[in-house]
């Protein structure tokens, strides 16, 4: 049903007159699109459709197109904007949008070539500079092991380790030794009946079957495994967080505890 | 006449190592991607006769109906938009089990809901999800065995639609995000229990050849996603895969250089995922011209030598054909008339004559960024020696403007607006067929729009495909007539397959209008926007005797 949703809504756009806005807020609004809604998979230059919806030649409800714009459409391609622009930027934007219900479908504008200077990227207000080490090396994609294959943090990374905000009890003065050196109370050694053998942690179990984060390899595996295949379930284990972080130098580590310290008091 | 025996049977021994008999096994008919079977049931003599004998609807419609089926052993697997995932009866149409993959509450979707396919093997059947899962499921139950998180989607801004290769116990598969700003890579995983073995990186990192061909941190952003299905060559042990375009797709000023590998194919060693060799189609691209589409695997005599060559359309409209043992240039020829971003390929396989995007000034490109072909697959033909590919003539108007990328979020370098009429002629599609050393044109099938759904080719003298008003039709393999058609409502995307059960030959057809690509269509034929979507597959057989 809710991919039916932007079908559903399209007929509905009341046919109300559009405010057109002002010739500066159409022009600040055309610079925008440009730069974030025409490009590549979205909606075409002058909104004449490339891989998403024709915007041009159609009249929209104001309060819908803001509505859209700043929470994006679930489940779609259409992205939330309202993390990244302005309240201003979201408003020129519909202006901007809502003049172009008068042009023609098939004739396009060349509004790029109009304002070809690249409006700077916002940035997302994502870690303060002095925090802003931690972050990168938290979720840095260039390396094999990194602490978002397995923690969820500032609404990234996968949630297969624990909640690492939670992680208080920890003096700051031992957490690089507890990262290099502890070891998860979590983590178990599976023994399955094949022979195979795995640090492992298990993520629910029922009488039938046990799905369990196979550690092996990274990223770690989400195994289905059926209560007939596993032997058994033990809490001796070999594995240490250190090899989850065997990448990271140890001042390395201090930046990101100190980032993850910073996150867990946003809160 | 010895001369014609032995040219037969190089054709029967191709025909053994290359053809599809009763199962569909691979995304691409066998690893070797020629989508050419050796079942002759169905020929260009009956084939008027086909009637349908059943169909099978996925019930979410939303981006067409993309995917080649798979069958084996009488189950065809079946992916839609979404990741739902079916087993079904091959011979009845009778649904043995189905998989709803679910996303995340709330998940953004990048670029479509659509999958392009699944790979079978070892009791197993694998897919990648649009929030960047490989999975693997029982084949006999559905039941989901394991899963893994090949990294997060809201980071890389990147997912998974193509079809994994499945060969001795390995599934790999590669990933988009080469219109975001991201580094692409393959990853090979063990069938069995899920666990990486191995990765290889499109774009090399600090301390590896090829580094160099990048400039600043723009290797950590440059796109290089392999969202295509790679092939296999079993006696070398290589698997081939074409890497896409580099990020920013039309805009390459602050990544100066060749950027490798993006752009080209790469031979890897099966067992370790290391670079045998590479062959870079396009040096620093600014066009979006992935080399991301099929490599053909062809055993043929080039000047009277026989060699193991690779064919390799890309979306620049250009086909470049190598020795897959080594990378050497061997040919390379154009699939449509509207090309104009280079003037020709050189005899060591350089561009000539590059025509570049510029920086606030519109230009016309021709093929359009859709493509001179999309990622359709062609087939090959070991009976006729012919290569069977669609192509598109449109053009477009592009601007290119400097951008700074931010990790995950679309990274394009500029606009485009197609154009409504191209350099030469009128803007259409067409499906041809090639000698693939030469380029040499045997016969050319038009039609009034691209033509977006695969090829198959069989023993009997058929090629078949289907166009976006819904007709599903053969033609005849040597000239090109058509022969039959069938309506099927709506447009075609996916790969249409054959196989046997029980000795009876069938013709299956995906049938589901859809896709980024169609989409543009609406540019140049405003009428395209009202082409009805679908997702079904359709079956045909002849008549049975008797009944």
């Amino acid at each position: 049903m809710r991919l039916l949703l932007p079908l559903l809504v399209l007929p509905h756009m009341l046919a109300q007159q559009p405010s057109l806005g002002t010739s500066a807020s159409v022009a600040r609004g055309d610079k925008l699109f440009a730069q974030g809604c025409a490009v590549g998979y979205c909606h075409g230059a002058g909104g004449s459709a490339a891989r998403s919806p024709r915007l041009r030649g159609r009249t929209f409800d104001r309060d819908y197109l803001l509505k859209v714009i700043r929470n994006g459409i679930p489940n779609t391609a259409m992205p939330a904007w309202g993390d990244r622009l302005t309240d201003t930027d979201i408003d020129d934007i519909a202006d901007y949008i809502q003049s172009l219900a008068t042009a023609p479908a098939a004739v396009m504008g060349n509004s790029a070539a109009e304002s070809p200077s690249a409006v700077p990227a916002e940035k997302s207000a994502e870690a303060p500079e002095e925090h802003r080490q931690g972050r990168d090396l938290f979720f840095d994609a260039a390396k094999e092991a990194r602490c978002a294959v397995c923690h969820r943090l500032d609404g990234f990374g996968a949630s297969i380790g624990p909640d690492v905000t939670k992680v208080t009890a920890i003096a700051v003065s031992d957490a690089v030794q507890v990262l290099r050196y502890g070891r998860p109370r979590t983590v178990r050694t599976i023994i399955l009946h094949d022979g195979d053998r795995f640090p492992g942690i298990v993520l629910d179990r029922t009488s039938a079957a046990s799905r369990i984060f196979d550690l092996t390899s990274n990223p770690p595996v989400l195994r289905n495994l059926l209560a007939s295949e596993i032997q058994s379930i033990q809490r001796q284990t070999n594995w240490r967080h250190g090899s989850a972080v065997r990448g990271y130098a140890p001042e390395e580590l201090q930046a990101i505890w100190d980032y993850i310290r910073f996150v867990a008091g946003k809160k | 006449m010895f001369r014609l025996a032995a040219l037969f049977a190089a054709a029967m021994l191709y025909g053994q190592d290359g053809a599809t008999r009763e199962n569909w096994p691979h995304y691409g008919g066998q690893t070797n991607a020629w989508r050419y079977s050796a079942l002759e049931q169905v020929n260009a003599s009956n084939v008027n006769r086909l009637v349908p004998v059943w169909s099978f609807q996925t019930g979410d419609a939303d981006g067409g109906l993309q995917a080649t089926p798979i069958v084996v052993d009488g189950v065809m697997y079946l992916s839609s938009s979404h990741n739902r995932i079916f087993a079904i009866d091959a011979a009845t149409g009778r649904e043995l089990w189905s998989y709803y993959f679910a996303l995340p509450k709330g998940f953004t979707i990048f670029y479509g809901p659509w999958n392009r396919g699944v790979a079978v093997a070892d009791g197993r059947v694998f897919f990648g999800t649009l929030d960047n899962h490989v999975v693997a499921l029982d084949a006999r139950t559905g039941r989901e065995l394991w899963k893994v998180n090949v990294e997060d989607a809201a980071q890389c801004g990147c997912n998974i639609t193509a079809a994994p290769l499945v060969v001795k116990g390995k599934v790999i598969v590669g990933v988009t995000g080469g219109d975001s700003a991201h580094r692409g890579y393959i990853n090979a995983f063990d069938s069995k229990t899920g666990r990486r073995l191995w990765r290889f990186w499109t774009i090399p990192g600090p301390g590896e050849p090829g580094h160099d061909s990048w400039t600043g941190d723009s290797w950590k952003f440059g796109g290089g996603a392999v969202w295509m299905t790679g092939s296999y060559d079993a006696n070398l042990n290589l698997t081939y895969w074409s890497v896409g375009n580099p990020a920013a797709d039309f805009w390459g000023g602050n990544r100066k250089g060749n950027n490798l590998y993006t752009d080209s194919v790469v031979a890897l060693d099966l067992d370790t995922g290391k670079l045998k060799w590479h062959f870079q189609q396009v040096p620093h691209d600014v066009w979006d011209w992935d080399t991301a589409y099929e490599n053909v695997l062809l055993d043929l005599p080039v000047a009277g030598v026989p060699r193991k060559l690779l064919l390799n359309v890309n979306k620049g409209g250009y086909t470049f054909v190598v020795d897959r043992t080594n990378g050497a240039f061997v040919a390379a020829w154009p699939l449509v008339k509207n090309l104009n971003w280079i003037t020709g390929v050189g005899p060591k396989g350089e561009l000539l004559g590059r025509n570049e995007p510029v920086v606030g000034k519109s230009k016309i490109i021709c093929p359009s960024i859709g493509g001179g072909r999309s990622w359709n697959q062609g087939a090959w033909s070991p009976r006729t020696g012919l290569f069977y590919s669609t192509g598109i003539e449109w053009c477009e108007d592009v601007v290119a403007v400097p951008e700074t990328p931010k990790e995950g979020q679309v990274y394009f370098g500029g606009t485009f607006k197609l154009t409504h009429k191209p350099l030469k002629g009128e803007a259409g599609g067409h499906l041809g067929a090639y000698d693939p050393i030469s380029g040499k044109r045997a016969w050319q099938y038009e039609y009034k729009y691209p033509l977006l759904a695969s090829v198959l080719a069989t023993a009997g003298d058929i090629v078949f495909t289907g166009d976006a008003d819904g007709f599903f039709f053969a033609l005849d393999a040597r000239t090109g007539k058509k022969l039959w058609n069938y309506q099927t409502g709506s447009g075609h995307r996916g790969g249409s397959i054959t196989y046997t059960v029980n000795g009876r030959q069938y013709i299956a057809t995906p049938s589901g209008w859809g896709s980024a690509v169609a989409g543009l269509l609406p540019q140049i034929w405003p009428e395209t926007e009202k082409l009805r979507g679908g997702s079904a597959v359709f079956v045909f057989a002849l008549p049975e005797l008797g009944k």
